[in-house]
Formats: C-alpha cells, structure tokens, sequence
C-alpha cells in the first residue's frame, strides 16, 4: 500500500517548494512585517544559525568517520565556552596587554579565547574517545559496530560532563563581557560585533575545514577512513589514531561555537543540551552525514527559528527547529543534501 | 620471504583456520585455492593484521609480523588487494592511487610510482580524473591492484582478482600480475578460477577446512584428483 504513496525526487522537491511558499505567505501576511524587520531576522537567523551549523558539522563529522551519533557534543559546545570564558577572565584584568596594545586588547584578547576553546576542546575530545569510548570497541568490529553501546555512553558522558561543569563552575549564568567595540552600522542596520564576529569566523571555520579534508594529506586519509576503516587500514593509515583525530576535530569546532555564542548570550552549564537538539536538526535538515549540508542545514535552521519567532509567536521559539526537521523528514528524509551510504565520504 | 606456520584465527569466537602453514618464495607467484568459505580470505586478513592471529607465527622478510597493527605491515612492504573491487569511490582515480601511497613520504617518490602504475595500466592513466565510482569492473580492478602497488611493497597478496570479470579482462590483468613479478615482486594469489590461477602461479596451495590439504607444483596440481575433489566438496564426480 505504501508503495503506492511513494513520490519521486520531483514530487519531493514540488511539495517542499509548496510548504515554503505557504510559509513565506504566512510570514508577509504578518504584521510585523517589513523591510527593518526582515533585515534583522537574516542577520539574526545567520549568526545563530552559524552556531548550529558549526556544532551540526562536529555530528556530522563524527557520524560519518565513527559511524555513530555523538549525543554528548553539546557539553563539549558547554565546556568549549567554558574554556574561553576562563581563559578571557584570566587575561581580562592583565594591564600589559593593555598597555601593549591599547587600541586592539579586546578582540585580540578574544581571539586567544577562541584558539584556547579550539586546542582545548580538540584535546579533551580525544581524551574522551580514548579513554571513555575506544574500550568500548575492545570485542572487536570497530564503532561500527559497537554503535549502540557507544550512543548510550554518549548519553551518559553528556550527564556526566554536565554534573562535573556544575562542581566546576557552579549553575550560575555567567557574563563574558568580551570588549569588542560599538555595534556596527550595516545596510541601515545597527549591529552588536558580536554577531559579525559569530559569522566571520563561523564561515572561516567551515571554510578551513573544508580546506583541510579536500586539500591536505591528513584530509585525505580522514575521508579514506570515513569510507572503510578496513580498506584505509590496508593502504597504511592509522586507523585508530585517525579516529581520535576526528573526534578531536569535531569537538574543537563545537568548543569555538561555545566561545562565540559566549559574549552574545551569557556561559551556563546547561546551555549544550539545546544546541545539541538543535544542531541535530541542523544535520538532519542539511542531509545527515554531509558537510556542507550541515552548515546550510544550520543557516535554515537558525533563519526558520528566528522568522517563525518574529512573524509567527515568540512563545514557541524552541519548537520551531523541530517542526522544521519533522517537515523535512516527511517530505524530503534524505534531507537537502541527502548522501547515498556509499558515497558519503 | 612469507612463511606462515601453525597459523590459527577466526572471527569473534568461531575458529576458521586450524593450523595453516605455507609459504612464499621470493620473486615467486604463489595461489593460494580452495572453495567458499575454506578460510582462504581468512590467511590474507591475519597476515596483513585485520585480524589477530590466535596462535602460530606468520614471518615476513625474516621477522616476525603476527598481530602487528596493519599500517605497520603496510610499512614493513606486505600489502593486501581487497577482494570486490573495494575503492573510494567518491574519490578520483588519482586521489585512490594517492591514499596507496599514503606511507610514503616525499613527493618525488609519491609521482615517480604514479607514474610506474599508469605504465601497468594504461587505461588508469586515461580515466585520471574520474570519479572512481564510474569506472568498470575491470578498470576498478586495476585500480585496486596499482593503489596496492603504490607504496613500494615487497610483496602483494591479491584476494580474488578475477572475480566477476570477463575472460578478456582476467588474461589482461593477470598478464600485469606476471609483469610485476618480473619486476621484483613477490604476490600471492588467492583464486577460485583454478586453471589461470595455476597457469599463473609457480607453486600452489589448496585449503580446506581451514587447513592446506595439498600443495605442490602449479604443473602438478593441474591434475591432481584431490584438487578437482577440493572444488567439488569431497564427492568425485564425473567431469
């Protein structure tokens, strides 16, 4: 019978276009709505949908090299803004930066923030995997297939890494008052840095690795190993190094999204689990598994949310994301850029 | 140059081989036959460490190689050509050959045997800049035996090159395998195509039941009775 109900990639694409046209119709309709308002939902929806996509890249990056879902990448988000946000309170009251460069002390300040979150998060991710998840793959087969233990230990170690956060910081939401300077005035639209700051360096992030995986040696070996760890095991790469790599990759992206969302929100120990969610709908809408789909997956997200949130009720805004990712598995399950298993190396 | 002796693995806990030895000369080729599910495969994963190996000792170029992890046999020049044609095929013909090389360290190097596998297979040279995923059974053959030939081995093991293939293609490619022993190389065969494989081969080994039931000169195994026996499952028939 269900065969029968089967629509073609055509049919696919003719009934989304359908569902966002209906959506762009209810959104004009809406009183709210013109030309200043819509400008700051783009900007708005782009600078937070960086951050999905960025943590989104971490999963996808993960499920295609480890074959799993990493539930717990969101406290890695926590923990990586966590990193930034000492290492800014560490550096913030030091006068010789100051005195050295009286005119830049802030973003470069923000910057060494950035890079602290990126090698410490890349760090403790693959100790994480070496220590919590790697002996889970001791029967043999690999994280292909010790997958389902490996999702619940993801589960746990995002409780765990949560409850070691609260004893470390305690559950107070804390301000990370970067000095970045005035709002910018862009297209008659005043912005906060910050926001220009989470794109800049969000796309530059993506951009780098992309950079990394189609242009260097070591990406090519992380694609390989993506593929089959069998086959790459036998042109001679270290598999069980290269997968600590990814990892690692994979959480220092996220500890950089934590850092730039830092000084635009504020740093709390349960602010990982709802980008988590997010971020996974992100992957979903983008495709899951596939790179670039997670950032576009990440700027739809985050533009949906936001428009929905404007346009439609303020009061739902985290139900948005979801309902995007439900429409999207309904209608197009391979999502945007939906991978064929065999190719998504 | 390999010597397999007592060899004993399996998968998870059931045991495939029981006690296999054998052994390759150097600049020799050597087939290695036997019926589905004999545990030919088997000896390959062992030797190039995809598996432990539960007892017995595999020895290449005189040292010791069992249950090294398998970049480092990569390393040592024992190379394994996976059964099915197993490439990236998301990647280009050059960018598979590359990942061969992957344990080489300069360049120079990296370009020279590019070069020296597009001389065995010209038709890669064509292809280059293809997606390997539109290739044919046969060009992703050779694309897997020259990714093989990429890091300078000593010896390469080939699972099954003649698998799924048309008569024209297996005579071209096994031409290429006796081109690449001429050239300093030792292979091992493992081959269901019993005649080509023993046509090819200097010294053949037949594997059953997880052990090496009859060996000997690939000229006399031709018409040895076991071997027929081996392929039929014990039962002579009449051919």
């Amino acid at each position: 019978m269900f065969n029968k109900l089967r629509i073609g990639k055509k049919g696919e694409n003719i009934i989304f276009g359908t569902f966002v046209l209906l959506y762009i119709g209810w959104c004009v309709n809406s009183p709210d709505m013109n030309i200043e308002s819509l400008k700051s939902v783009l900007t708005i929806g782009l600078s937070v949908g960086i951050i999905y996509g960025l943590v989104a890249l971490g999963i996808s990056l993960i499920y295609t090299g480890l074959d799993v879902v990493n539930f717990s990448h969101g406290e890695f988000f926590m923990i990586g803004a966590f990193a930034g946000l000492t290492m800014f309170n560490l550096l913030g009251n030091q006068d010789w930066i100051f005195n050295l460069f009286p005119d830049a002390y802030g973003w470069i300040i923000y910057v060494v923030c950035l890079f602290t979150a990126f090698v410490s998060m890349g760090l403790f991710g693959v100790f994480i995997e070496r220590v919590f998840l790697r002996p889970l793959t001791k029967k043999g087969g690999g994280y292909t297939v010790a997958g389902m233990g490996i999702i619940i230990c993801g589960f746990g170690l995002s409780v765990v890494l949560i409850n070691v956060a609260y004893l470390i910081w305690n559950p107070v939401a804390k301000p990370f008052p970067a000095e970045l300077g005035l709002p910018m005035e862009i297209g008659g639209l005043f912005l906060p840095v910050t926001y220009i700051w989470m794109i800049v360096v969000g796309l530059s992030v993506a951009a780098g690795l992309w950079f990394f995986l189609n242009k260097t040696k070591m990406g090519l070996g992380i694609r390989a190993v993506a593929y089959s760890k069998d086959v790459s095991n036998l042109v001679g790469i270290n598999v069980p190094l290269y997968i600590s790599i990814i990892f690692g990759i994979a959480c220092a992206i996220a500890g950089i999204g934590g850092t730039l969302v830092g000084p635009t929100y504020q740093v709390v120990v349960f602010m990982g689990y709802i980008i988590l969610m997010k971020a996974f709908a992100a992957a979903v809408v983008g495709g899951f598994g596939n790179l670039p789909g997670a950032i576009v997956g990440g700027f739809t997200v985050g533009i949906f949310e936001t428009a929905s949130s404007f346009y439609i009720s303020g009061s739902h805004k985290d139900l948005y994301a979801f309902l995007l990712m439900i429409v999207v598995l309904m209608i197009k399950p391979t999502g945007f850029f939906g991978v064929q298993v065999k190719m998504k190396a | 140059m390999l010597k397999i002796d007592q060899l004993i693995s399996g998968y998870g806990s059931v045991q495939i081989l029981n006690g296999a030895n054998m052994k390759a000369e150097k600049q020799s080729i050597v087939a290695l036959l036997g019926g589905n599910g004999t545990g030919k495969s088997t000896i390959l994963r062992a030797a190039s460490g995809l598996i432990r190996s539960w007892k017995g000792t595999i020895e290449f170029n005189g040292e010791q190689i069992q249950n090294l992890p398998a970049h480092e046999i990569v390393g040592r020049g024992l190379v394994q050509v996976t059964q099915g044609k197993d490439v990236f095929p998301a990647m280009s013909v050059t960018e598979n050959l590359k990942l061969g090389g992957f344990i080489l360290k300069s360049k120079q190097q990296l370009s020279d045997n590019l070069e020296k596998v597009y001389n065995y297979f010209p038709r890669l040279n064509e292809r280059k800049d293809q997606l390997a995923a539109t290739l044919s059974g046969g060009e992703l053959q050779m694309l897997c035996i020259g990714r093989g030939l990429m890091s300078n081995p000593k010896m390469i093991m080939l699972d099954e090159p003649s698998a799924a293939l048309a008569p024209q293609i297996v005579l071209d490619i096994f031409k290429n395998i006796n081109r690449i022993r001429q050239d300093g190389l030792t292979v091992l065969v493992v081959e269901q195509n019993v005649r080509m494989a023993l046509l090819l081969a200097d010294y053949g080994y037949v594997i059953k039941d997880g052990v090496i039931n009859v060996e000997g000169d690939s000229k006399k195994l031709m018409y040895d009775e076991s071997v027929k026996e081996s392929y039929l499952g014990g039962t002579k028939a009449n051919v």
